[in-house]
């Protein structure tokens, strides 16, 4: 029993709308479950952290995807988006005492809609000038964030309560391994949503919209509807991660999600790869480690080379320019991509193809 | 009552001991042993603030090669891990997280912004926290048990800069405009600005305006407050000496009254001859002063080869800073205590003034159990001839 | 009246320069289809190579300006060939990507050499006030207008008349035909980047000079995006008068109203000009087809 499949040879239907086709991907599956299940048995607090910032991230950038990489609608706007829903969630709980899952799927709903406000424009709109006018949402809902004194009370900035789920309040000894596992719960049902998400005809239609969008008209696609409903869906992914992360971090601030915000989720996407789920993920894992890895290695070359260690903001905010060019310019179908390449090698060795 | 206090701080001292078991953590260090003093620092030296915030990052590093040279404290060395932020409070979130994971006894930080955002975490974890954070909303221990302000806070200087104005003006009414940063380290003292007039029935006619970031020039701002006679600055050198270029350009007369941030030499330096004249508050006394607590401080960067010229006021906050946190340690250490940051608090607390041979305030910083701020008092200086002058000694509000 | 006036000249000196900023960028979405969101970093590059030969190896001004254009070409130059000419036949969104890796890139170079405190720089442009209608106005703003107004005169008649400037102008329309009619499409790609560059220096080099070279010169050149746009993204008329309107705007919003709503106010124009007329006021409608 090999880890890789041979080849997919379907034989009706339902077999090829199957999740998971072959034994192999089956047992990948098994082995990474896992392994992600015994990770905060193995990680300290410190990586545990970080990978709760990945499954934030990574629900983040797989709505991202859905309008970017799979409906082809360039959005600049993401971090406003998670400001929206980050907000919106904080404040129903902590002030109206809604619970959290009824505040969290407010914050859904609440940037859904916002999500299709900003969409509007996008029925004319195309390339730059869709980028741009997501450019200014991102300036104009920042602006309301700093300056709404009702959002922060005045202070700037707004403390979020302890998370508390149907009476169970999280503690503090064991604050990162609770949420690892509330954040897995909630990022592999994200995951498994958005995958099946493109397999219905919704989901179809969105691709067409990014691969010809006059032709997906011609074709009897309402590009109204699907464009709208892109936004809809993929910024209702953004305001769930936003609400975790208000609920998570247990302080706001306009700080979180500037332009660079959402230039990051871009990235990741990028890196991960355009229009994949899986690639969404690989990318929100890769961009949240890229600074650690690269603040390691700055203190290990530090004392060869001080101006690593002396400028090391620079040096972090260079690395990620070059990891985008990189990628764009070598594997720009990114991670994803290269791990399907890795599975043929390993499949089909001793031969080339 | 002491008997009490010394039963919590164990009581304390026991429930740190036991979190830091619960985590996984190697516990708290004993008193006798010479290990160093871990203390992280969150500085900014590129983002905002960097200007000033750099200057500052290397008064406290100095600080501490200082009393490393000298044997540490008690034995111990500090070990300062310095990490810069850029200003954006996710950053200094992170590198909190990073530093408690490090076992660090005690936090330096930096802005208003982060210092509000860590502060209840801070009290979680129980880590002392000072920082370049001045913000009056810190003092009370009730809200921020582990903050520690070593200096007069933003709201007692702009209440110190307004007395000093309305006596100017000998009871006529004078338009006052409070130009701050824009966020929570601007806006901190404005409020209390607008109440302290209220108060004190100061003839004087207060507005407020946030200062925009990453603009390229201040005519527009400039030109809505062109009917006040004065201009009160909350915000850090560089835009404040952009502003009173703008200033001098556009033929404007008003006279600039600086608070902590913007009241350095780097103001001076930044806008040329357009800093004459203009007034700035100041709670830690410079260089230029020559106060007994300069010495050690000049001593040691004539070792270094160092011009005391460069030395900015924004340095000396730093090593100061350093400094009252450093004895607040040494205290801990010499009663025999494990050092744990509750630990450290309680001497904090206790100890009674911190002399700082004439530098911060009136020369002494002191905490209470009821008061974390260190110093009400600041002084007054005038820029003439691109030096600062000392105006006033010693100003309460 | 006095407001005014002052707040007239000083938006009409930023717009100038935004106009400047705005030429570079619809020089090379013209020639080149790319939409470079690193045109701000450029501003930035060209201010920092300007006063490192100028205030750090005290070269004489002229052979300074000189230094900076050639760094600026070399920039270009390189940027075109080992950056976008990789990514021909990409789609939109991976182009618009690469500029904004490249935008972070040239960014943490010059922060990584020059750190991110504020230098000062000699003036170039003359000091002083000088009192129009009642308005005192900073004589380098007037000298920065005149400066900008030249360079942009300059640029256009090298478009209008000049040989490189007309094959530019037909690779733009059509680039199969210009390749068949003898025009190197590669060279004029190269052009394209090297003249957009060399626009960007005097553009960040003027603003410097009136503010003070900082890293801030990098948000200045976000606001290409709402001048462009106003400007329809492929006229040079067009770009001129949007660089002036959004100047003035902001100027006038952050006198009269909120200076911190000046700094949005760009795009909410921007949004409604998008709004009204979705190719910008200038700009040509595309017939697509399929």
């Amino acid at each position: 029993m090999t880890a890789v499949e041979t080849g997919r040879h379907h034989t009706s239907y339902r077999s090829e709308l199957r999740l998971w086709h072959t034994r192999p991907q089956f047992v990948r599956m098994a082995v990474l479950a896992v392994i992600v299940l015994t990770l905060p048995l193995l990680l300290d607090n410190y990586w545990l952290s970080l990978a709760n910032t990945a499954m934030i991230a990574a629900i983040g950038a797989i709505g991202l995807n859905i309008l970017v990489g799979y409906t082809g609608q360039i959005s600049l706007g993401q971090g406003g988006f998670l400001a929206v829903g980050a907000f919106t969630s904080a404040i129903l709980t902590d002030r109206l005492g809604m619970p959290a899952p009824v505040s969290i799927i407010g914050a859904i709903l609440l940037t859904a809609a916002v999500g299709v406000i900003v969409g509007l424009p996008a029925l004319r709109l195309k390339g730059l000038y869709l980028a741009i006018a997501t450019l200014a949402s991102q300036m104009v809902i920042l602006f309301i964030v700093r300056r709404w004194g009702f959002l922060t009370e005045g202070q700037g900035f707004l403390d979020v309560a302890r998370l508390e789920v149907f009476g169970f309040r999280l503690d503090r000894a064991s604050f990162e391994q609770q949420w690892y596992m509330i954040l897995l719960v909630i990022t592999v049902l994200a995951a498994l949503t958005a995958t099946n998400l493109f397999r219905t005809g919704m989901g179809r239609s969105f691709m067409a919209v990014r691969d010809q969008d006059i032709a997906a008209s011609a074709m009897g696609v309402n590009l109204t509807r699907a464009k709208l409903t892109a936004f809809a869906v993929s910024n209702g992914y953004v305001g769930l991660a936003g609400a975790l992360l208000a609920h998570y971090t247990e302080i706001l601030s306009w700080e979180k999600f500037t332009i660079d915000v959402s230039i990051l989720y871009l990235a990741m996407i990028i890196v991960g790869g355009l229009g994949s789920v899986a690639g969404a993920v690989y990318g929100a894992v890769f961009m949240t480690v890229l600074p650690v890895v690269v603040r390691s290695i700055a203190d290990v070359l530090g004392g060869a080379v001080p101006i690593i260690k002396n400028q090391l903001p620079a040096v972090e905010h260079g690395v990620f320019g070059l990891t985008i060019i990189i990628f764009l310019i070598f594997e720009p179908r990114g991670l994803n991509r290269i791990w399907q390449r890795l599975k043929d090698w390993f499949g089909f060795w001793p031969f080339r193809y | 009552m002491k008997h009490s206090r010394h039963l919590s701080a164990a009581a304390l001292t026991a429930v740190a001991a036991l979190t830091l078991a619960a985590c996984g953590g190697g516990g708290a260090a004993s008193a006798d042993s010479d290990e160093p003093i871990p203390i992280g620092v969150i500085a900014d030296l590129s983002g905002a603030t960097g200007d000033v915030g750099t200057p500052y990052n290397e008064g406290m590093l100095a600080f501490v090669e200082h009393v490393n040279a000298d044997g540490g404290i008690e034995g111990r060395e500090i070990d300062a891990i310095s990490n810069d932020y850029a200003y954006e409070v996710p950053q200094a979130e992170e590198l909190y997280r990073r530093y408690v994971n490090d076992e660090v006894v005690a936090i330096q930080g930096w802005g208003t912004g982060d210092t509000e955002a860590l502060r209840t975490r801070v009290a979680n974890d129980e880590l002392p926290f000072m920082s370049g954070s001045f913000s009056e909303e810190l003092t009370d221990p009730e809200d921020s048990p582990y903050n520690f302000l070593v200096a007069a806070t933003y709201s007692d200087q702009i209440r110190a800069a307004l007395n000093w104005i309305a006596e100017q003006s000998d009871g006529e009414e004078v338009g006052v405009a409070a130009l701050h940063h824009d966020s929570p380290f601007g806006t901190s003292p404005v409020g209390d600005g607008e109440e302290w007039v209220e108060e004190q029935g100061l003839a004087i006619d207060y507005s407020s305006h946030a200062m925009p970031s990453g603009t390229t020039n201040f005519a527009g701002l400039l030109s809505q407050v062109d009917d006040a006679e004065y201009i009160i600055i909350q915000n850090v050198a560089s835009p404040a000496a952009q502003l009173a270029r703008d200033l001098a350009a556009q033929g404007g007369d008003q006279t600039i009254v600086c608070l902590n941030w913007c009241g350095n030499e780097l103001f001076v330096t930044a806008a040329g001859d357009a800093a004459e004249g203009h007034v700035m508050v100041q709670p830690i006394a410079p260089v230029s002063t020559e106060r007994p607590g300069h010495e050690e401080l000049l001593a040691y960067l004539e070792e270094q080869g160092t011009d005391p010229a460069d030395v900015t006021v924004s340095f000396v906050q730093g090593w100061y800073a350093m400094h009252v946190m450093a004895e607040g340690i040494r205290h801990t250490l010499a009663a025999g205590e494990d050092l744990t940051g509750a630990a450290i608090r309680e001497s904090l607390e206790t100890m009674g003034p911190i002399d700082t041979g004439g530098v911060i305030g009136d020369g002494t910083v002191e905490f209470s159990a009821d008061s974390h701020r260190g110093s009400t008092t600041s002084g007054l200086y005038e820029v003439k001839d691109g030096q600062l002058v000392v105006l006033e000694e010693a100003v309460n509000p | 009246m006095s407001t005014f006036v002052t707040l007239l000249i000083i938006g009409l000196s930023e717009g100038a320069i935004l106009a400047l900023a705005a030429l570079g960028f619809v020089l090379i979405y013209k020639a080149t289809g790319v939409i470079n969101f690193a045109q701000g970093e450029f501003l930035l590059i060209g201010a920092y190579s300007f006063y490192t030969a100028f205030v750090v190896m005290q070269l004489p001004i002229v052979v300074a300006l000189l230094v900076g254009v050639l760094v600026a070409v070399i920039v270009g130059v390189v940027v075109e060939r080992f950056i976008l000419r990789p990514m021909v036949g990409q789609s939109h969104i991976s182009i618009i990507m690469v500029t904004i890796g490249l935008a972070s890139v040239l960014s943490a170079i010059v922060q990584m050499f020059f750190g991110t405190n504020p230098r000062a720089m000699p003036a170039i442009l003359p000091r002083g006030s000088v009192s129009i209608l009642g308005g005192t106005v900073p004589v380098n703003r007037l000298w920065a207008i005149v400066l900008c107004a030249v360079v942009l005169i300059l640029l256009t008649w090298f478009f209008q008349k000049s040989r490189h400037g007309v094959a530019m102008r037909a690779v733009a329309d059509d680039q199969q035909a210009a390749m068949t009619v003898g025009i190197s499409v590669r060279r004029v790609f190269a052009l394209s980047w090297a003249l957009a560059a060399v626009s960007a220096l005097i553009a960040g080099v003027t603003l410097a000079d009136v503010t003070t070279v900082e890293m801030n010169i990098v948000n200045f050149g976000l606001l290409v995006f709402p001048v462009v746009i106003m400007g329809g993204l492929d006229s040079v008329p067009g770009t001129i008068v949007g660089g002036l309107t959004i100047g003035l705007v902001s100027q006038f919003v952050s006198g009269y109203m909120d200076p911190g709503l000046a700094e949005i106010v760009p795009y909410i124009v921007l949004v409604l000009v998008l709004l009204v007329r979705p190719y910008g006021v200038f700009g040509e409608k595309r017939i697509e087809r399929v």
